[in-house]
């Protein structure tokens, strides 16, 4: 693993690493989007239980070497706090596939993101 | 290099002007503001920072101004912070490292998420005594002779798993303070913390009871 991961390879790198992440809803939010910060952010949406104590510990395993803030939320709790309009938030899946294009542009995504939620 | 002091100096020379960083060895970095001594900060990948991981890294970096556990979830114990601030050594995460350059001032920089809470609560006069037994799980006696565990949930806006992963972790508490004033735990943090028997409370209703 390249220690030193952008954003979009982070989503890859999740993703692939990761295979309990499919059952769940992923994205990323905040500042690491936009190349500044500390660490990257990252919320999983899904059920509470066995389901989510497996993709904790595949997420703490496969993101040892990453600055990971993961939240993890009930469906339910996404909708209670709003998080979507207070906090820009981008797929993994759409982040992974938007690396594979020859120039990234986060404000191009963003916006392509938002006009389809 | 490891990857937490690839990424501390990434984040140090992106985000913080006039500031020069680099590596000096092993876990080592070194900083350098105009105008300022050179200062020297640990950048540490342990999940849980004790005492005696805090004299080792001493040991090792007697030189040492700051240790930052860069791991977001980084722990810290009551008696490694008493080790460091005993030693008059900066302590805490990324954010901490960034204001104590920023203020020139790492040896007194401390864990920025429960800076502010650890201080209000410090000042009520009703506590009799206080023990910081981690970062963020302190334990009271107040004038009353009622004893609390309280842990400080720095979330925005606590959820479940928040409730639940704190109580694993530290134990049981008897109140979840959410210390971030701008948001308001879920229906289903507040539902969790009934059932472990703790309650969620803001500062407001914290007071109160103090």
């Amino acid at each position: 693993m390249n220690p030193y991961m952008t954003a979009c390879e982070v989503a890859e790198y999740l993703l692939i690493s990761c295979r309990s992440l499919r059952e769940f809803q992923s994205y990323m939010f905040g500042s690491s989007l936009f190349g500044v910060g500390s660490d990257f952010d990252i919320l999983v949406i899904g059920p509470s239980g066995e389901p989510l104590s497996r993709v904790k510990s595949e997420l703490e395993m496969v993101g040892r070497e990453l600055p990971l803030d993961i939240l993890y939320m009930l469906p339910e709790e996404v909708i209670e706090t709003k998080f979507f309009s207070k906090a820009k938030c981008i797929p993994l899946a759409e982040l992974a596939k938007y690396m594979k294009t020859e120039s990234l542009d986060i404000g191009m995504c963003l916006l392509s993101i938002s006009s389809t939620n | 290099m490891k990857w937490q002091v690839r990424y501390a100096l990434q984040n140090i020379l992106e985000n913080l002007k006039e500031v020069s960083a680099c590596h000096i060895d092993g876990e080592a970095i070194a900083i350098e503001v105009p105008g300022q001594a050179k200062a020297i900060a640990v950048i540490s990948a342990a999940d849980v920072i004790n005492s005696e991981l805090a004299r080792q890294y001493h040991l090792e970096y007697q030189d040492m101004d700051f240790l930052c556990g860069y791991r977001k979830g980084c722990i810290w114990e009551g008696e490694a912070i008493k080790y460091l601030e005993g030693n008059g050594m900066g302590w805490g995460n990324a954010g901490a490292l960034s204001s104590g350059i920023s203020s020139g001032n790492l040896r007194g920089a401390t864990h920025k998420d429960f800076l502010f809470s650890y201080r209000l609560i410090s000042q009520v006069r009703s506590i009799k005594n206080l023990d910081r037994e981690f970062d963020r799980v302190i334990r009271i006696k107040l004038a009353s002779g009622a004893d609390l565990r309280i842990g400080m949930i720095m979330e925005y806006e606590p959820t479940a798993d928040v409730i639940r992963t704190f109580w694993d972790n530290f134990g049981p508490i008897d109140i979840a303070w959410n210390i971030n004033p701008n948001g308001y735990p879920t229906q289903n943090a507040i539902a969790a913390a009934d059932e472990l028997g703790c309650r969620v409370m803001k500062w407001g209703e914290l007071r109160k009871l103090l």
